[in-house]
């Protein structure tokens, strides 16, 4: 999306606490996150490790819930959602991209996309759509390949055509860069915000890398469990409450 | 269809995890198939020695023993004196011979007919059995022995004539006189003429015999040679197969016949019934019993309390252990798949948790794990068929044989001794039986279909827990 230029709230998360465990052995991972992104927004969030930013990327992408507070994506109020439409929320609004790519070992890059579009029933997106996908991301000629005959940065470009198969509004990434070199990750790192600037869509992505946070419209960081700093990278500003 | 690209190339990509599970699902179906061909071989076994003892097709026979329990019984014989009376009718009957009549150093040379085993009775019951109701078909035969005494009597009297040094010879052969208008039941039926042929039943010939095997080979007969049977010549028409037990006679003739020639007018020995249905042979022989005083009633079931031998051994250890090896086995084997696919899901916590992450439901996740281990059943349950079927028929190769043994009233042995009062002397026949363990193809479908159930039960409960795992700890996991 164009600096300056705001589209609608597609995420908001308000008063967000996140703990695991009980009693002493209680871990805070979020402590009242407020948030909102706006449609098209590219978004890092930043922090050291064990901040609660994958907490918090996981939350937005319905893989886990908070312990208080509420989350609204893309008009969904996540924690009054049932596992059957979780289900569906998660195949058709959100596309995951993982650092360690998490791609079925067994499965070729086509087979890997083709995972992620198979419905209910069995079917799924067409296969020209898969093949365009793929060959959008420069693995056009590697449809037939196992992940372990591809490169780092191919695997990663599989997994941005797996978490594009099914055009959904949001793309969640958690370092999606951490395991490449820095030129692979730089290419990466294009094709990610391309596609989302091509697609209208909205990308936060995870990253302790500033030349990626650099790339992102804005940069939010995190720190013991919450947004310490929102600040703008170069593009839009985001609404902070927290 | 992605689901079955997808499992084949999960069964491909873990080929250790898919062949210990294929191995236990196949251990459990190869003990079904191995187990039920050597429980239906011993059960074959067990009918192959009962059929000779009830007489191929029939259900139960009738005889009337002598009762050794009445009132006011013989405390030396056991009899009561109505047996007793029944003893001396038989007695008088046929040779007649009264040993103690002859003087010291008196030539005997004397042949006839004698009671074998059982008394006889009059052939109008086998009419009347037949109109019981239930009952479908019945046959009369009469079984004696023929007897041949010669010899001088010593001068020590009769009473030393049989012991050491004894000059008289008595030589028996038990003949049994078949109703030849039911070819198909009765102590021979045509089934079991091995060579020659069988009585012709629209125009027996009255001198006409066939002989059993046993018989014609220690005498060297054969069909078409003459035998003398009680004194009158008999023309071989037939050489029988030997049954196990019951009363295998060496020789059978019509039964109008041995009547005639034995001084047995319409008597019979016992009467073989067929009855309409299976449920009908518990009612058919109590009412039989009622309107047959005296008489006793054996059905097949009855047979079979009377098979001993290592056959019998057996069966019983088929019927319990076998039951029981097959249920441990196939349980063993669901367990163990079980595991093995828990244990598989445990090991790809975040690929599951990947797909539940792109949208997967849980009901998707449970077929995918129930296909794969599915498919694990189907291969395990070929190869335990396979293995079982191979296991069977080398069992069959190996001319398995177990020994059954079974009460027989029969002196069938020439020249051999009767019982007491001249009636055969209770004894055991063993013979070895081929235990024939050819595999049930039903039976290994069976099996493999409990086998593939078996992979689907342990992909079910593998897949329950892939679907209920938090897709965010699942992510956390390193596998």
């Amino acid at each position: 999306m164009a600096p300056g230029v705001q589209g609608s709230v597609v995420i908001d998360v308000a008063a967000v606490t996140k703990s695991y465990g009980s009693g002493r052995g209680r871990v805070d991972a979020l402590r009242g996150v407020d948030l909102t992104v706006h449609e098209g927004e590219i978004v890092a969030i930043v922090g050291q490790s064990g901040s609660g930013k994958t907490t918090l990327l996981q939350m937005l992408g319905a893989v886990d819930a908070p312990t208080s507070g509420t989350v609204e994506v893309a008009g969904n109020d996540l924690a009054s959602m049932r596992e059957r439409d979780l289900t569906g929320f998660r195949r058709s609004v959100v596309g995951f991209v993982f650092q360690q790519f998490n791609l079925i070992p067994t499965l070729t890059a086509y087979q890997n996309v083709e995972a992620a579009a198979v419905n209910l029933q069995g079917g799924g997106a067409p296969a020209p759509r898969i093949a365009d996908l793929l060959a959008q991301v420069g693995l056009g000629d590697r449809m037939d390949h196992r992940p372990a005959e591809l490169s780092g940065g191919e695997q990663q470009r599989v997994a941005i055509a797996r978490a594009l198969v099914n055009n959904p509004r949001i793309i969640l990434a958690d370092e999606p860069t951490g395991n490449l070199d820095t030129e692979t990750g730089h290419e990466v790192l294009e094709l990610l915000t391309g596609v989302a600037a091509s697609g209208q869509r909205t990308l936060v992505l995870i990253t302790h890398d500033d030349r990626v946070a650099a790339a992102a419209e804005r940069v939010v960081t995190i720190r013991d469990g919450l947004i310490v700093d929102d600040g703008d990278a170069g593009g839009a500003p985001g609404g902070v409450r927290g | 269809m992605f689901f079955i690209r997808y499992a084949l190339a999960e069964i491909r990509r873990r080929p250790g995890r898919t062949v210990l599970t294929a191995l236990g699902l196949a251990v459990g179906v190869a003990l079904v198939v191995v187990v039920n061909a050597v429980s239906s071989g011993i059960d074959r076994a067990q009918q192959e020695v009962l059929q000779p003892l009830t007489g191929v097709g029939t259900d139960m026979t009738v005889a009337r023993p002598l009762n050794t329990s009445g009132e006011g019984a013989d405390p030396f014989t056991g009899l009561s004196a109505e047996e007793r009376e029944r003893l001396r009718e038989e007695a008088r009957r046929g040779l007649g011979l009264d040993l103690r009549s002859f003087a010291p150093g008196q030539r005997i040379d004397t042949e006839g007919f004698v009671a074998a085993s059982q008394l006889s009775f009059p052939q109008s019951r086998v009419a009347s059995i037949a109109r019981e109701p239930g009952v479908e078909t019945t046959a009369g035969s009469l079984t004696l022995d023929a007897v041949r005494v010669e010899g001088t009597v010593p001068q020590s009297g009769i009473a030393g004539a049989r012991g050491p040094g004894g000059s008289i010879q008595f030589d028996r052969r038990s003949v049994t006189g078949v109703d030849v208008t039911t070819p198909d039941l009765g102590e021979l039926t045509a089934d079991q003429v091995t060579s020659g042929r069988y009585f012709d039943p629209a125009r027996p010939r009255a001198r006409d015999a066939v002989l059993s095997t046993a018989y014609a080979n220690a005498n060297n007969l054969s069909v078409g040679a003459t035998v003398s049977l009680g004194g009158t010549d008999f023309s071989v028409i037939g050489i029988s197969a030997a049954p196990l037990g019951g009363t295998p006679s060496d020789a059978y003739v019509p039964l109008q016949a041995l009547q005639q020639v034995a001084d047995y007018p319409d008597k019979v020995t016992k009467v073989l019934v067929r009855v309409t249905s299976v449920d009908e042979v518990d009612p058919v022989a109590a009412r039989i019993e009622e309107g047959f005083p005296g008489s006793e009633v054996t059905t097949a079931s009855d047979l079979a309390a009377t098979v001993g031998g290592s056959l019998d051994d057996a069966q019983a250890i088929s019927k319990t252990l076998g039951t029981i090896l097959i249920i441990v086995g196939l349980v063993a084997a669901v367990l163990i798949a079980t595991l093995l696919t828990l244990s598989s899901v445990s090991k790809r916590t975040r690929e599951l948790g990947t797909l539940k992450s792109v949208g997967w439901s849980p009901s998707q996740l449970v077929r995918q794990v129930s296909g794969e281990a599915t498919v694990q059943g189907l291969i395990g349950g070929i190869v335990g068929a396979l293995v079982g079927a191979a296991i069977a028929f080398a069992l069959n190769a190996a001319d398995w044989t177990l020994e059954a043994t079974v009460q027989s009233q029969a002196a069938t042995t020439p020249g051999r001794g009767g019982g007491p009062f001249g009636l055969g002397a209770p004894t055991e026949v063993s013979e070895a039986i081929a235990i024939s363990t050819d595999p049930s193809i039903a039976v290994a479908v069976l099996a493999v279909v409990l086998a593939v159930a078996g992979g689907l039960v342990a992909g079910a409960i593998g897949g329950l827990r892939a679907a209920r795992l938090r897709p965010a700890s699942a992510l956390r996991s390193s596998d």
